[in-house]
């Protein structure tokens, strides 16, 4: 009695379906969560460089509480616990709107625009401080100098890590099946639970993440090559 | 909150031991603890054969480097779930399938670490060697490997924090550990989420501080030790050492 | 392709020795404990017993007769809902005493021992909802625990409704508690504890969705054990043994109130989807 590999018990057209809506998902919930991760992550890293005590501080606490407990802890604590604090009517709002989605995507951008804070604030300390003076000289405002001359410069310099980061936010979507989003992997054990078919059903969906994990990391590479600064 | 740590600190320490699994925070130090024992000599392993001259020794490590790095934890915790039992014949408890999934998915991150304290040597280590006259296994298990990984000890710990942020995961099939432990007493508190979770969080915050604190500390000890000599690369920021690690 | 081929004929050498090791019964006699699979999470079935931190219940009860007519040691393993058939699959368990509802698709993967309880499934909603029949919930959002019976049930009877799942029926209950869901399907009896601890009101929409019979799970193809098992089952319903058992966790005199509706020498069936009620 041997296991015999059997794709087409899996890959029907309503499993299909489910996969594709299962990756859709993902992909909503990688990009909904990158792109606020981003915009919070510069945030913090801008706060950061004022210098200004209270700022640092608050930054700096922030990094290291999403540093310092497991994704998952974080994703169950905005889902079960977060709520509970908030007023009636935003509660109600995010009950009729699916609130694990955005909940899990709020969670998952917090916990990355921590590292990813992180990875810019290197990048800022090694933007030569007569790039500052050069912006303020033009003109330019601390917020102006900040968003035109020294924030792209340090995003630049900060590539690698950053794109590790967007590998890492990707994969860690799937963390989200702990409160039922309905997410690849969440869809995958879907699939399994029907047909049994294990092994079939989760190598299709390895697949599918080592593929969009590899155009993440060539599209990184592409980027260090065309914009990267070739500091390391 | 403090009412439900005092009612149920067994359970969230220890689990059920001795009257059922150990689980709860001993079991998730010792199953980082074991994690990182196992992964480690995988991982040196592992980086060794990525510097290797000979391509046919490095392109494979690269490989199963990249591929463990595109995947998601889960999805190599449950190829441990469900493959490794197939593999080696014969069932797994909760406990070392989770070790099976920490030792093969952080045994590619470690082995970038040590990679990186490799490379960071200045070359005129590895040449001083040769020209003693060591050959290439010596020189690397004799002069390269103890500086390297002594140099990466403070990465190393930042990867035991990982490990330890990774057991949680465990609660998804079921394995006794911290996390399982909160999601057992939600379930019997049933109405008090808000207390267990930030029970568990600051009681995770607490031990990954703590290790990410002194990897710090470590860190700055080590690269004033290094001061001064000549010939040595620039050591990388701090904060990127501590920031590439996989962090579910 | 090479390596797909080999990396199968691995597999096939790993699950023969597998099965090689043929008679379960003889394995258990041999080492002394039977391993029994419980939920432990699952009140009054199987659940840890707060003071002591041991799982205790009704299915462990059972377990313990199973383990005193083999006359070997018992040795509970909690599992998750969905985990518990690939645990039995998988060996890691000899007899599973999950909840476990039988379904066709399920009685392909293991084999079932005679009847040893029948469950309501049915919709928990908040009390303040306008939520009475089946149908009113068609479009609605349903939690579920994950890998369950009821999330099929759920998707057979109210196809077009969201149904989202959960690590464990407490989980799925707090979805509904907060108001993240319309309703949860769940067992009538796994709800009765949510209800009274949370001081919230909830109702059921009185016709269930589906009514299933609960066997306890054997690995396929072990006759000696699955014959073993339903011995005891059938001695325990003629001795009183059993009703004794169901008394003590389920009966009158505890906050479920329960008659015994089911015999445990019966064998189990398929469930019926919107019973009469």
């Amino acid at each position: 009695m041997g296991y015999e590999f059997d794709f087409s018990a899996v890959l029907t057209d309503q499993y299909i379906d489910w996969l594709l809506a299962g990756l859709r998902v993902t992909l909503l919930l990688t990009a909904g969560a990158w792109a606020l991760s981003f915009v919070v992550g510069t945030a913090l890293a801008v706060l950061r460089a004022t210098g200004f005590r209270p700022a640092v501080w608050f930054v700096s606490t922030f990094v290291e509480i999403h540093q310092n407990i497991p994704l998952l802890v974080q994703i169950l604590f905005w889902y079960f616990a977060m709520p509970e604090i908030l007023p009636e009517s935003w509660r109600e709002w995010l009950n009729r709107n699916n609130s694990e989605f955005i909940l899990a995507m709020i969670a998952i951008a917090l916990c990355h625009a921590a590292y990813i804070s992180e990875a810019l604030r290197s990048g800022l300390r090694a933007v030569p401080v007569t790039q500052y003076e050069a912006g303020r000289s033009f003109g330019f405002n601390y917020i102006q100098t900040m968003a035109y001359i020294v924030v792209p410069q340090a995003l630049r310099l900060s590539i690698p890590p950053l794109v590790n980061h967007s590998l890492l936010l990707f994969k860690n979507t799937s963390i989200a099946i702990a409160i039922g989003v309905h997410e690849l992997t969440y869809q995958t054990r879907q699939i399994d639970s029907d047909t049994f078919r294990t092994f079939e059903i989760f190598l299709v969906a390895t697949v599918l993440y080592l593929v969009l994990s590899f155009i993440i990391m060539a599209v990184g590479n592409l980027a260090e090559r065309r914009l990267g600064m070739g500091v390391r | 909150m403090l009412e439900i740590i005092q009612n149920n600190w067994m359970l969230l320490l220890i689990g059920q031991y001795p009257n059922g699994p150990l689980g709860g925070i001993v079991a998730t130090l010792l199953l980082a603890i074991a994690g990182l024992a196992l992964a480690f000599p995988v991982a040196v392993l592992l980086a060794v054969a990525r510097i290797s001259p000979f391509r046919w020794v490095s392109l494979p490590a690269a490989a199963i480097v990249h591929v463990v790095r595109g995947t998601p934890f889960l999805m190599v915790l449950f190829w441990s779930y469900f493959a490794l039992p197939v593999l080696i014949g014969r069932p797994l408890s909760g406990f070392w399938t989770l070790v099976g999934a920490l030792v093969l998915y952080e045994s590619a991150y470690l082995a970038e670490v040590i990679r990186a304290g490799i490379q960071a040597l200045p070359k005129g280590q590895e040449e001083a060697a040769r020209s003693l006259g060591f050959g290439y296994f010596r020189t690397l298990a004799l002069v390269i490997l103890p500086q390297a990984l002594y140099n990466s000890l403070p990465a190393l710990i930042g990867q035991f924090v990982s490990l330890i942020k990774e057991t949680s995961l465990g609660y998804v099939i079921s394995v006794n550990e911290f996390t399982y432990a909160a999601a057992q007493l939600n379930s019997q508190l049933l109405v008090q989420p808000v207390e267990v979770f930030t029970i568990l969080a600051i009681t995770y915050f607490i031990i990954c501080f703590t290790l990410t604190q002194s990897a710090r500390w470590l860190e700055q000890r080590i690269a004033r030790s290094r001061q001064g000599r000549p010939g040595r690369r620039e050591a990388q920021p701090q904060t990127d050492i501590l920031a590439t690690e996989p962090m579910p | 392709m090479k390596l797909k081929c080999f990396t199968i004929a691995l597999m096939a050498t790993a699950l023969s020795v597998a099965t090689a090791a043929a008679d379960q019964l003889a394995d258990i006699k041999s080492r002394g404990t039977l391993i029994c699979g419980t939920l432990g999470t699952a009140e009054p079935f199987s659940f840890a017993n707060p003071s002591t931190r041991e799982i205790v219940g009704y299915d462990i009860d059972l377990c313990k007769a199973i383990a005193d007519d083999i006359g070997v040691k018992l040795q509970m393993k909690p599992m998750s809902v969905e985990a518990r058939i690939p645990e039995l699959v998988q060996a890691r368990v000899d007899v599973l005493a999950g909840n476990l509802g039988y379904t066709p698709e399920r009685a392909q993967q293991i084999a079932y021992t005679t009847a040893y309880f029948v469950s309501l499934q049915k919709l928990l909603v908040k009390a303040d909802s306008d939520f009475s029949k089946i149908d009113d919930l068609a479009k609605s959002r349903i939690s579920a625990p994950k890998g369950s019976s009821s999330e099929r049930y759920v998707r057979e009877a109210l196809p077009q409704a969201t149904l989202l799942t959960f690590q464990d029926p407490p989980s799925a209950f707090m979805a509904l508690a907060q108001s993240k869901v319309d309703a949860m399907i769940l067992s009538e009896i796994n709800a009765e504890k949510f209800v009274a601890q949370t001081g919230q009101k909830f109702k059921f929409i009185d016709q269930p969705v589906a009514e299933e019979f609960w066997g306890l799970g054997i690995r396929k193809n072990e006759p000696a054990l699955l014959e073993q098992v339903n011995a005891t089952l059938k001695r325990l319903e003629q001795s009183g043994e059993g009703q004794k058992i169901f008394d003590k966790w389920l009966g009158e005199t505890t906050a479920y109130k329960m008659k015994k509706p089911f015999k445990f020498d019966k064998a189990v069936s398929d469930p019926v989807l919107r019973p009469a009620s």
